[in-house]
């Protein structure tokens, strides 16, 4: 039996559908990465799950307690870090940290072994306003906040965005390690890059979801084969790539299109001719393996 | 538990930059200035005398007026045309006008030959300014006759006491009503305002996850408040004896018992703003709306007696008319709240619906 499991979930606001029949299960000690586009339904799935809201229709359990009957039960075993930083500003580092050690039951010092690593790095700056903490150490605070109870499993609501690089590198790592202390992490994402990190995924994008799986499945179960084309002038490549012969789909990605083609039809080489007949002399075209971003795209164009 | 929600409250009260100052300057300000300043005695009320007669009798007159200490003599000669263009240029609040005979008239007791114009842009000057007016040309005829030892038809004396308030003390009148400005404001207001910001930085959210129950959470955020409150009663009520000298006549403890039951009401109010609002700003705007209503219907400031009868029946569900007239009772009279029942009953009903209606209102909310 998964640690999370929900089914049939929906959710509405007035006449925009949020969530539309959600199923999905998480395992034990996974982290289960939550991935789609602003607006696609993820935090509203994040209140349903944390008992911050009910669902219109669907049930689901969080290991084993119902999330609409057993609401207080599960909000002992549940850690949630909401998307925007929401601590209170005007307490010191370790002021929070007590408040929410306390408003468990618990203390900072009982479950110190929980939290050491992250808080180590904070620990130096306890007794500064977490208002005045920069954004990577308010990030790990928020952390160490919501692990202060040890919880069994931890909700991440989008806990990367507006965070550099190096820190969400570093934020990666940490969850990584939090799992092998026997935590489930259910994390959202909004950058797809972030979605190997994860052991399993599911794909949301308007309030459905679109695939799930391991990052590795995601991606072989992609369906056709991908060039990647890079030139100059690239929207008017675009519009001409799209209505070639034999193109099932084709996306801008950064500094390249990537073409999703149909071999029986069409080829690098056919294609590298098509364009020189339209007057890209500079293009270059070359077969790459699909990322999640592609099994994305070509799961929402579906 | 109940005690580390309570201590963050105090260590956020504290720790705002203006909070502390504002709770201490609140009824300082409220009882050392605002006396004075909303007092309704009516002073220095600028007086143009047109005197016909000119003479001993008629200056008496004038002395009199002005030795009362009401008015400020602005002008004193014959031309009534002067006098009104006084009063249009808004110099001039008042003219009496004393007739040519006003010696032989007055000597024969025959009617007063004296006319009095007031200048009503402002109501409450303009009638209290006749009135004293009145009082001095009475007091004079009074002294006049008595002087002469004789007893004429004007002499019929007129001698009023004012209860409870003998010197009809404008500051004494407001001071218990200043108290239940200041409480009602901190009460239901600042709580309110506080719920929201939490709201607003997301962190109630964070709150709502944890086992804590959000009565204990709410409860736990009012009680600052109410402490403050009580601080705010005690510190007016040691700033009007030490400063006015006035003492409360009734039982303090009933004074401190009609604070409780406001607060109830209050923080009903207080948290219904609350769930209604998702914001600050929305918050101030609904806070102000009821703030003004509250102030203008509660009698502090006009009778409520002398009301239409439609305003008559809004001041019913005015909070702040049963806590004003229960003060006043308390502080001015030393009623108990067995005299004053009606007001009870009031705070103890508006307090009941609006603490249901909150109750209500944020169980749905979650």
């Amino acid at each position: 039996m998964g640690v999370i499991e929900i089914n049939g979930v929906s959710k509405s606001y007035g006449q925009l559908k949020a969530l539309s029949d959600i199923s999905l299960e998480v395992g034990q000690g996974e982290i289960f990465g939550l991935i789609g586009p602003d607006g696609a339904g993820k935090t509203t799935l994040f209140r349903i799950m944390t008992t911050l809201m009910l669902p219109d229709a669907g049930s689901g359990s969080i290991c084993g307690l119902d999330i609409v009957r057993d609401y207080s039960r599960i909000r002992r075993i549940i850690g949630y870090m909401p998307g925007r930083f929401s601590l209170y500003q005007d307490l010191t580092v370790k002021e929070n940290l007590d408040y929410f050690a306390t408003l468990f039951g618990t203390t900072v010092s009982s479950s110190y072994g929980t939290i050491r690593e992250i808080y180590s790095q904070i620990e130096p700056f306890r007794d500064r306003r977490a208002g005045k903490l920069s954004g990577g150490m308010k990030q790990k605070l928020a952390l160490c906040c919501a692990l202060v109870h040890k919880p069994a499993v931890l909700f991440l609501d989008e806990p990367t965005t507006g965070v550099d690089a190096v820190s969400r590198k570093d934020f990666w790592t940490m969850l990584s390690r939090i799992r092998e202390s026997g935590v489930s992490v259910f994390v959202s994402t909004p950058y797809m890059d972030e979605a190997s990190m994860c052991d399993r995924l599911a794909m949301i994008r308007d309030g459905k979801i679109i695939g799930t799986g391991t990052p590795a499945g995601i991606v072989s179960g992609y369906p056709y084969r991908l060039l990647a084309v890079e030139g100059k002038r690239m929207y008017p490549m675009l519009k001409i790539l799209r209505v070639a012969e034999g193109v099932i789909s084709c996306f801008s990605f950064g500094n390249s299109h990537h073409l999703a083609y149909d071999p029986a039809k069409t080829g690098k080489e056919a294609l590298l001719k098509t364009m020189h007949a339209a007057g890209f002399d500079d293009c270059s075209v070359r077969e790459i393996v699909p990322g999640i971003e592609d099994c994305f795209m070509q799961l929402a164009g579906k | 538990m109940w005690k580390y929600l309570l201590e963050k409250e105090f260590k956020q009260f504290f720790r705002d930059p203006g909070l502390p100052r504002m709770a201490l300057a609140f009824p300082v300000l409220m009882m050392l200035v605002f006396p004075f300043a909303v007092s309704m005695d009516i002073r220095n009320i600028n007086l143009a005398v047109v005197d016909n007669c000119m003479s001993r009798e008629s200056s008496l007159l004038v002395d009199k007026c002005i030795s009362s200490g009401y008015f400020r003599l602005v002008s004193h000669g014959y031309s009534a045309e002067d006098a009104m263009r006084l009063m249009d240029d808004n110099k001039v609040d008042a003219i009496i006008t004393i007739m040519p005979d006003f010696d032989r008239q007055t000597a024969l007791g025959r009617g007063l030959p004296v006319g009095i114009k007031v200048n009503t842009v402002n109501g409450t000057k303009g009638s209290l300014g006749s009135q004293y007016i009145l009082q001095c040309v009475r007091m004079y005829f009074s002294d006049r006759n008595s002087s002469a030892g004789m007893a004429s038809a004007q002499s019929a004396d007129i001698s009023e006491k004012y209860y409870f308030n003998p010197g009809m003390d404008y500051k004494l009148f407001m001071i218990p009503a200043l108290i239940v400005i200041a409480i009602t404001m901190v009460t239901a207001f600042l709580p309110a305002l506080n719920i929201v910001s939490e709201k607003e930085a997301g962190t109630i959210e964070q709150i709502n996850v944890t086992p804590v129950s959000k009565t204990a959470f709410i409860v736990c955020k009012m009680i600052p408040y109410w402490a403050i409150a009580f601080f705010i009663l005690t510190a007016c009520l040691i700033i009007a004896w030490a400063v006015f000298g006035y003492v409360c006549r009734g039982n303090v403890l009933w004074l401190y018992l009609f604070t409780v039951l406001d607060i109830l009401v209050m923080a009903g109010l207080g948290l219904l703003i609350s769930n209604y609002s998702s914001n600050a700003q929305q918050a101030m705007f609904v806070i102000w709306f009821f703030a003004v209503i509250f102030m203008l219907m509660s009698g502090i400031f006009t009778p409520i007696a002398s009301m239409p009868d439609w305003a008559r029946f809004i001041t019913y569900f005015n909070p702040m008319r049963y806590f004003a007239d229960a003060m006043r009772a308390v502080f001015l009279k030393g009623s108990t709240p067995a005299d004053v029942w009606y007001d009870v009953a009031g705070l103890g009903v508006l307090g009941t619906v609006m603490v249901t209606a909150a109750i209500l209102s944020y169980r749905k909310s979650e």
